[in-house]
């Protein structure tokens, strides 16, 4: 039975979430679910409420009606910690690399919602505090060969070009081994060749087992999508895979404009 | 760094520390004696403002804190002299828990305003409550630390106590930055958000650190009582608070070690300068000045890029 719901059940389902700023309504009763496993589109024109929503499924923004449930469990109101911990990790439309450490040191990081040392413990250099550093190591050199990085990972991230700023957060996050990997706009600031080679990466963390739910407005990048949500002021307008959406009326109308 | 010349680096300014207080005069070896009781102190604003971003003008609260429970403990009590720290360092983390975790939640000048507020208040209550710290009379005749029976009751025995333990306390600070605690603090100074979206609980990390740099003015201030045996509440009004914040930013605060020469810097050379009889004021304010503007990153900033440019090289 336990093993039919799982199955049946998204690992993320967002339920009638609705938002305004002031009198303006960003987000009306939005419902939409990301299967685990799934490599879930959103997409919509500029203005449709998607970094709305996106913000309020990572917990920056709390929705005024609606639920965020992430494995079953409602997490509407919790902080954005207690969500990545739980395995709900994002990116940001504009890449944010710690600029003054290293490459290494930001992929380094990931790891953190993984160790529990504490602060009296890194003091005095326990044994566990010893080994969360040599574990993060030892995963932040996998996730820089893996992303192609190992030549940068002496160098300040802010130091790096920005299409390579985009790979350490996105490296970042891997390193993180995320249930969920929520990413916003990654193909913004990018070359066709560069979305290219970003679209291989999703497919190859998604055949790996990672669930990823994809932010955007470029239909390029979204088509590795299996499934898409398209949202228009504030509503989800379609569902479906990319051809069927491509086809749909509405959709074209509103977002391709044709 | 080959062998020798990490000998070296290591080994001379060793030589010139344990040297230092036989030639030097008894009044400059006090000073020195100062200048730990401040690193400590100091390290406890300068990190809070390298790694956290967050203005401390409550160190001297601290401070109090630790003199007076010492003073407290071991003059009035007749206990031993951990008990006075530990005690200190106990009420000064309690407190800064308890204050810290609503002004945490302000950012920039307004959260140094609030650490300003909570310095005057403890300069007041440390004034109007004379039954417990004496007020302006103080409390005196505090025992000195004397470990089987041997003293640190002169400024030269007193200068190799708290030397060690100011060198304790950095190593533990450089082990912290090089750690998981760490390397979230400095991940949170560039980017709270991103920080935040690796599962750093940004609030409850900014708490922990007040509650560490508190733990550090205790402590400066434990030792202070030991060593002067007479507490009284002209030593920790809020002058006492800007000399700590002044100390980390001369030395620089995105170096373990700055807080060492920010603090020899404000209590040798004053007098060191006094010298030049009524115009060292002026000087020692015009040497302030020069240092902030030519060196933005402190002393200690100031000689790592010189070191990385020339390993560069």
């Amino acid at each position: 039975m336990t093993m039919g719901m799982e199955t049946v059940d998204p690992l993320l389902q967002v339920a009638a979430v609705s938002h305004s700023f002031g009198g303006l309504h960003v987000l009306r009763a939005v419902d939409f679910g990301v299967p685990a496993g799934s490599l879930t589109g959103l997409i919509g024109p500029n203005g449709a409420g998607k970094s709305t929503l996106f913000n309020i499924i990572s917990g920056f923004l709390r929705p005024q009606r609606g639920t965020v449930r992430f494995e079953g469990r409602d997490i509407t109101r919790d902080p954005v910690q207690t969500r990545t911990r739980a395995g709900l990790v994002r990116t940001f439309q504009t890449p944010k690399v710690f600029g003054k450490l290293s490459v290494r040191e930001n992929l380094m990081i990931g790891c953190y919602r993984h160790l529990a040392s504490g602060v009296v413990g890194n003091m005095l250099h326990s044994r566990r505090s010893r080994l969360e550093l040599e574990l993060m190591h030892v995963q932040a050199a996998e996730a820089g060969e893996r992303f192609g990085l190992s030549e940068v990972m002496e160098r300040p991230a802010a130091q790096v070009p920005a299409g390579m700023q985009r790979l350490v957060e996105l490296a970042r996050g891997y390193v993180s081994r995320p249930r969920l990997l929520m990413l916003d706009e990654p193909s913004s600031g990018l070359n066709t060749k560069e979305i290219g080679q970003l679209r291989e990466l999703l497919q190859r963390l998604n055949r790996e087992g990672i669930t990823i739910l994809l932010v955007s407005h470029d239909m390029q990048l979204v088509d590795v999508a299996s499934r898409v949500h398209v949202l228009c002021f504030g509503s989800i307008i379609a569902s479906g895979a990319m051809a069927q959406i491509k086809q749909d009326e509405r959709v074209r109308q509103a977002y391709l404009g044709v | 760094m080959s062998p020798l010349r990490r000998a070296l680096v290591w080994g001379i300014p060793f030589l010139v520390w344990a040297t230092l207080p036989f030639v030097a005069t008894r009044h400059i070896v006090d000073l020195l004696v100062f200048a730990g009781l401040y690193t400590i102190a100091g390290l406890g604003v300068a990190f809070l403002l390298g790694q956290c971003g967050i203005v401390s003008l409550a160190q001297s609260v601290f401070y109090g804190i630790g003199a007076y429970c010492t003073a407290w403990f071991c003059a009035h009590k007749g206990l031993p002299s951990p008990v006075g720290v530990a005690a200190g360092i106990a009420l000064s983390t309690g407190i800064a828990a308890l204050v810290g975790w609503p002004i945490l939640r302000l950012s920039g000048h307004f959260l140094a305003l609030a650490t300003l507020a909570l310095g005057i208040i403890g300069q007041v209550l440390f004034l109007e409550w004379d039954w417990l710290t004496g007020g302006t009379l103080g409390i005196g005749g505090i025992p000195r630390i004397a470990p089987f029976g041997f003293a640190f009751d002169t400024p030269l025995r007193f200068y190799f106590l708290v030397w060690p333990i100011a060198l304790l306390l950095l190593v533990l600070h450089h082990n912290l930055l090089h750690s998981r605690s760490g390397l979230a603090l400095r991940a949170m100074r560039d980017s709270p958000e991103a920080a935040a979206a690796l599962g750093v609980d940004i609030h409850k990390l900014k708490v922990q650190m007040f509650m560490l740099s508190a733990a550090l003015g205790s402590t400066a201030g434990s030792l202070f009582a030991h060593y002067v045996t007479f507490v009284s509440v002209d030593s920790f009004a809020i002058d006492r608070a800007i000399s700590f914040l002044l100390l980390a930013v001369l030395g620089g605060v995105y170096t373990v070690w700055g807080p060492v020469l920010g603090a020899l810097f404000i209590t040798v050379l004053p007098q060191w300068l006094s010298r030049l009889g009524d115009i060292h004021a002026f000087v020692f304010a015009a040497a302030l000045i020069a240092a902030v503007i030519l060196l933005p990153e402190g002393f200690g900033g100031a000689i790592r890029n010189w070191w990385r440019t020339r390993a560069a090289k």
